[in-house]
């Protein structure tokens, strides 16, 4: 539980709010080759749970907080991801849709 | 599990528990297949439902209905980076009202279910089946079962229709983001804070800085005891601005004025994101029926944003009500032809007449300087006219001091004469 504060949340901090069941396996699989020759990278700063990280310039993929919104899929220029949702019912459990 | 039904229905939102609810209680034997743990799991949206459609489909449904407040007052605040323009807009009647959409959708599949559908949860459907050119049932994992006639209700990520070869693959510039966190907050300071009654309701409309430098828009609504607030966010606007990750965007909105006032003491409880159809009719495929089945709701493109509201879960919910009855209507035979009459039903419907009644708004939304120039213009000459030091201007005076240098005056004459021609 976080109570509203007065500075911003981290991404990872207001998705500690969920429930979740996360998948064993992931859903969602990045080519990691092609992002090397993506100069924008629009999933970092647009995917809405953080799943994409810059570290020293490569990006690092997580589909643990993956709220299945699909963004990915759609922005990236190079067609690196491979998408598809949890399997069974796992992943985000939203309540308050 | 039985291997056929008389229809299989492809996700258990709006759009899929309606048809399935009318199917069933018109004697189809229906199945629903929904990828979630339960209906509504995995659906997310602002918070307002138009009550008119429902109350046709749903016997009772304000009774019965999981409703959470019945909206009566709206908010649209133009922001810009010195203050906002606010105004109010009370009533005593309203037609709207809040509601979880995971509640609501877990609703119309109980509805579908009492009236004898069967619904199964956990499964993901992975395509569909074709046989002889037409479609015959779905495949999940290695289940295939078959019937009469498939609806496709899978809502925005129209992953199954891309796979069949029957849309496109999604645009950026199709769809807008959306991203919303949900406060519980009490019912009592819900109703002090924002001057309601008791099951009163709120829908509250920001627009201009509200999404920093990206042009959409952002919500703030009422439910019982909690309260949403989100943004909205044109996917290929957002590409091309995005200066800081996306989750920053909100969180700098619910840290200004007026939201954390009104959000201090609320505990979050949930944030999540999701994709919708932006602009009226881009999304809608060519056809929405084929040999074998049809298309609803999202995944039809059937959604109206008129850019102070988004109306999606009635017209999801009526295009499932009448794809069922064309259903009935097909008598057995479910050829392409033989469908073609859930087209016909639908453009004589309420909804493709709204949807064609308001492409001039989608035309108008296109228009950058309804998200930037004009908010910033409201406040400005807000400001000049309450704000001054020992002058007191003139409309006029203010009027012509605030667009100065902001927008031509034809630019602004034709702006406004696109608005007040209406829809
Ligand atoms: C940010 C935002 C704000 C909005 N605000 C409003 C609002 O205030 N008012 C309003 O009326 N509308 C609003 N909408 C629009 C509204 O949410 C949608 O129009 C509506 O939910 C569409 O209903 P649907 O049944 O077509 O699709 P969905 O509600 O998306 O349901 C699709 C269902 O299919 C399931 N599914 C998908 N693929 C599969 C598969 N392969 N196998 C099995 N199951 C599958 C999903 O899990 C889901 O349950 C908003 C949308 C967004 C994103
Ligand atoms: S947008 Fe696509 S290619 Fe570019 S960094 Fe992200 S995943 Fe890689
Ligand atoms: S689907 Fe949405 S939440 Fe999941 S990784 Fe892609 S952009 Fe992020």
């Amino acid at each position: 539980m976080t109570i509203q504060q007065l500075k911003k949340l981290k991404v990872d901090e207001a998705l500690n709010a969920n429930v979740w069941d996360v998948d064993e396996e992931p859903h969602i699989k990045v080519d990691f080759s092609k992002c090397v020759e993506c100069d924008t990278k629009p999933c970092v700063r647009l995917c809405p749970a953080g799943c994409f990280t810059l570290l020293d310039k490569e990006v690092l993929f997580s589909y643990e907080g993956c709220v299945e919104c699909g963004t990915c899929r759609i922005v990236c220029p190079k067609d690196a991801v491979d998408w598809n949702y949890p399997l069974s019912g796992r992943g985000v459990q939203y309540r308050f849709g | 599990m039985k291997s056929r039904f008389d229809v299989i229905v492809v996700g258990a939102g709006p759009a899929g528990s309606t048809a399935a609810y009318t199917l069933a209680k018109k004697g189809f034997d229906v199945l629903v297949v929904e990828r979630g743990r339960s209906p509504g799991s995995k659906t997310l949206y602002g918070g307002r439902v138009y009550a008119k459609p429902l109350k046709e489909i749903y016997p009772e449904f304000e009774k019965k209905a999981p409703i959470e407040r019945w909206v009566k007052k709206e908010r649209m605040t133009f922001m810009a980076e010195g203050g906002s323009l606010t105004l109010e807009y009370s009533s005593k009647t309203s037609t709207s009202f809040t509601a979880y959409l995971s509640k609501l959708s877990e609703w119309m599949a109980s509805q579908a279910e009492e009236a004898g559908a069967v619904i199964v949860t956990d499964v993901r459907v992975d395509s569909f089946l074709k046989e002889d050119g037409r479609i015959t049932g779905v495949r999940a994992g290695q289940d295939e079962v078959r019937a009469g006639v498939v609806i496709d209700a899978e809502g925005v990520n129209r992953l199954l229709l891309e796979r069949l070869g029957w849309v496109p693959k999604l645009e950026k510039s199709q769809v807008a983001l959306g991203l919303k966190e949900t406060y519980r907050l009490g019912s009592e300071k819900i109703e002090e804070r924002l001057g309601l009654g008791k099951k009163e309701g709120m829908a509250w409309f920001m627009i201009g800085s509200a999404t920093g430098n990206i042009p959409g828009g952002a919500f703030l609504y009422t439910y019982q005891n909690t309260v949403a607030l989100g943004i909205v966010v044109f996917l290929h606007k957002a590409v091309e601005h995005a200066q800081q990750h996306i989750f920053e965007y909100l969180e700098e909105l619910r840290l200004s004025p007026p939201f954390s006032n009104l959000l201090k003491d609320g505990v979050l409880v949930e944030y999540g994101a999701h994709l919708t159809p932006e602009l009226g009719l881009k999304l809608k495929p060519p056809r929405l029926y084929g040999d074998g089945f049809l298309i609803v709701g999202d995944a039809a493109g059937l959604l109206l944003n008129l850019g102070y509201t988004v109306r999606g879960v009635d017209f999801a919910a009526y295009s499932g009500y009448l794809a069922a009855q064309a259903i009935e209507k097909a008598g057995g035979d479910y050829s392409a032809r033989s469908l073609s009459i859930y087209e016909d039903m639908l453009e004589e419907s309420f909804i493709m007449r709204e949807l064609r009644r308001h492409v001039r708004v989608s035309k108008l939304m296109e228009n950058e300087r309804f998200f930037t120039t004009y908010p910033e213009l409201a406040f400005a000459l807000a400001h000049r006219l309450f704000e001054f030091e020992e002058t007191s201007p003139t409309f006029l005076e203010a009027f012509r001091e605030t667009t100065k240098g902001r927008v031509s005056k034809l630019r602004l004459l034709l702006d406004m004469l696109e608005v007040a021609r209406g829809p």
